[in-house]
């Protein structure tokens, strides 16, 4: 960890990480008024008609109830795309892009070890999702006061769903890491990222919508991330664990790649 | 070739240093051909010298540069720099050195100053000469205020020499300095590294501007296709150069078959000119007592010297091609 590197990332995303916050504020801030607004009404008329039920669980969220309606966001594509600014777009640009740029190269020509210089954007990384995530549920908690549901959130469970949140993306992160240091340039590693990415997403969404495709939700990502589940239940133990080993794993071979790779000439 | 000088002290010492791109398997890439960007090099920079790293485009000069920096990683034998080994202890050689890479690239949203800043912070020592080289190169304190993305080419160039040189590196590693610099820059440059040399620093540059080769370094390697041709003093690379010799006479030009160090005679009446290599001596008892009403003979140029080592090359290579096709029939 380089304190003067770490400090040079914030500073370079800073406007950056208010932007997405503030978004992300108004993003959790929406949830809960869509749901006072129009839950019940549509629960009324869905349980009207039982073949679309399925339909209407769109990624494990709903609008029937308050933890559904938060999983809904969560799983929502503007959420994913928000917050994917740090968990995909800063690991590549941190390694492949400074790489590609050229200025991967003044900073490790100094006495910058790549171990340090990787685990400093990691821990900027971490970081920056743990603020975006935490502003999404501070806007939703802003908001079921506002429309006094609050009652029907379990706010012990609020710090819970945080960390899965936080170990959702530190997996995604930890596999864009992986694929930066694989590559020269952005391109081929934001090309590999993306495709994982949006396969999980397709996976889990498909499984969430087709009971016949349900068996291919386990192999998606974003399946270890229950908003619903972890607010009534608290702490998903196999869940968190399973985005842990994942995450670990990338992180793992990125710290094995990155120092034995050969850094020639930005072409 | 195999040639060395062996120093007092040495701050770089290379043995047998080879690099080879491609046909590795891991991390997974497009398999490629292996390429031989290096070849056994075995070169040793003093104390307090400017050496000189002379080679076109491709040679293997940023190769060279990359592997004493730790960047890359040797496919064959090792060197040391400031003591340290370049694999094993590159941490060490960074603290001591300043580098700037061809071409280099900088944060286009920060100013000149806080890049300089940032980079001087990532030594943990102080940049000492920050004001002086900035001031020498004509960075006011003003343009130094400005974002880095309005620098013009040569701005930019003028941020890499401060960023090399900030902090009193013991080894500056230079990789084509003067590039995008006004030839008034230039001289301001070329004065700084002279003052290096006499503060005791040592600096390697590579270039492939024979003129500023010439006039600056100490010492010169020339390296071609990966291979160094040539480590020599450069006033004795120079020495060893053919100089170019034209006579007007009054009468029958002097014979000159035979003589020592001299060869493509053109001879006729009133007229000599002749190439002449190492010693003057026999050339001159040779011409002494010739009716000369002029002599011209203009001084060895490292460009010569330079493109003569090509030009054995590329006969050498052209002997071989055609001796093989001669087999081959």
């Amino acid at each position: 960890m380089n304190s003067t590197v770490f400090r040079h990332v914030v500073r370079q995303h800073r406007l950056r990480l208010l932007i997405v916050a503030a978004a992300l504020t108004g993003w959790g801030t929406l949830m809960p008024l869509i749901y006072s607004a129009i839950g019940e009404q549509l629960a009324t008329i869905i349980q009207q008609f039982p073949a679309f039920q399925e339909l209407a669980h769109f990624g494990g969220g709903d609008l029937f109830s308050l933890p559904g309606t938060i999983s809904l966001g969560f799983i929502h594509p503007i959420a994913i795309a928000l917050l994917a600014v740090f968990a995909i777009a800063l690991p590549l640009s941190g390694v492949a892009g400074e790489r590609q740029r050229g200025t991967l190269e003044i900073v490790l020509a100094r006495p910058v070890s790549r171990q340090s210089y990787f685990v400093t954007l990691l821990v900027a990384t971490i970081l920056f999702i743990g603020l975006a995530v935490a502003a999404t549920l501070i806007g939703t908690v802003i908001a079921c006061g506002a429309v006094n549901v609050l009652d029907q959130l379990n706010l012990a469970n609020l710090p819970v769903l945080w960390l899965n949140g936080v170990l959702l993306y530190f997996a995604i992160a930890a596999i864009a890491f992986a694929a930066s240091v694989s590559f020269d340039r952005m391109g081929p590693a934001a090309g590999v990222v993306l495709s994982i990415v949006l396969v999980a997403y397709f996976l889990q969404i498909i499984g969430s919508l087709w009971p016949d495709a349900e068996w291919l939700q386990p192999y998606s990502l974003f399946h270890y991330l229950q908003p619903d589940l972890v607010l009534g239940e608290g702490l998903r133990v196999f869940d968190s664990v399973l985005l842990l080993v994942v995450g670990s794993l990338a992180v793992a071979y990125a710290l094995i790649v990155f120092p034995r790779r050969d850094l020639a000439a930005p072409t | 070739m195999a040639c060395s000088l062996v120093p007092d002290m040495a701050v770089i010492e290379a043995q047998g240093l080879t690099k080879h791109f491609g046909g590795g398997r891991f991390p997974p890439r497009r398999r490629h051909e292996t390429v031989r960007a290096l070849h056994e090099l075995t070169v040793t920079v003093d104390e307090g010298e400017i050496f000189g790293f002379l080679g076109p485009n491709g040679a293997g000069k940023t190769t060279t540069i990359r592997l004493l920096l730790g960047l890359l990683h040797p496919t064959s034998g090792h060197a040391r720099v400031l003591g340290h080994d370049i694999v094993g202890d590159s941490l060490a050689i960074r603290a001591a050195t300043g580098y700037l890479p061809g071409g280099i690239a900088l944060y286009d949203t920060l100013t000149g100053e806080q890049m300089l800043d940032y980079l001087g912070s990532l030594y943990g020592r102080p940049t000492s000469l920050r004001a002086d080289v900035a001031d020498r190169l004509e960075m006011s304190a003003r343009t130094l205020k400005r974002p880095v993305r309005d620098y013009s080419r040569g701005m930019r160039q003028k941020i890499g020499i401060i960023q090399a040189l900030q902090h009193d590196p013991e080894l500056a590693i230079l990789d084509e300095p003067t590039e995008g610099l006004d030839p008034l820059m230039q001289r301001a440059f070329y004065d700084l590294l002279d003052e290096r040399r006499k503060a005791g620093r040592t600096v390697f540059f590579s270039s492939h501007v024979l003129s500023e080769v010439e006039r600056l370094c100490d010492r010169v390697a020339i390296i071609r296709a990966g291979e160094m041709v040539a480590l020599s003093n450069v006033p004795e690379l120079l020495a060893h150069r053919k100089r170019h010799v034209e006579m007007r006479l009054v009468g029958e030009p002097p014979v000159l078959d035979g003589v020592a160090g001299v060869s493509n005679v053109i001879a006729r009446p009133g007229f000599l000119s002749c190439e002449l290599e190492g010693d003057v001596r026999p050339f001159l008892a040779a011409i002494h007592g010739a009716a000369i009403a002029d002599l011209t003979i203009e001084p060895a140029r490292l460009e010569e010297a330079f493109l003569e080592y090509y030009a054995d090359e590329d006969a050498a290579e052209r002997a071989a091609s055609a001796q093989l096709a001669e087999a081959a029939r």
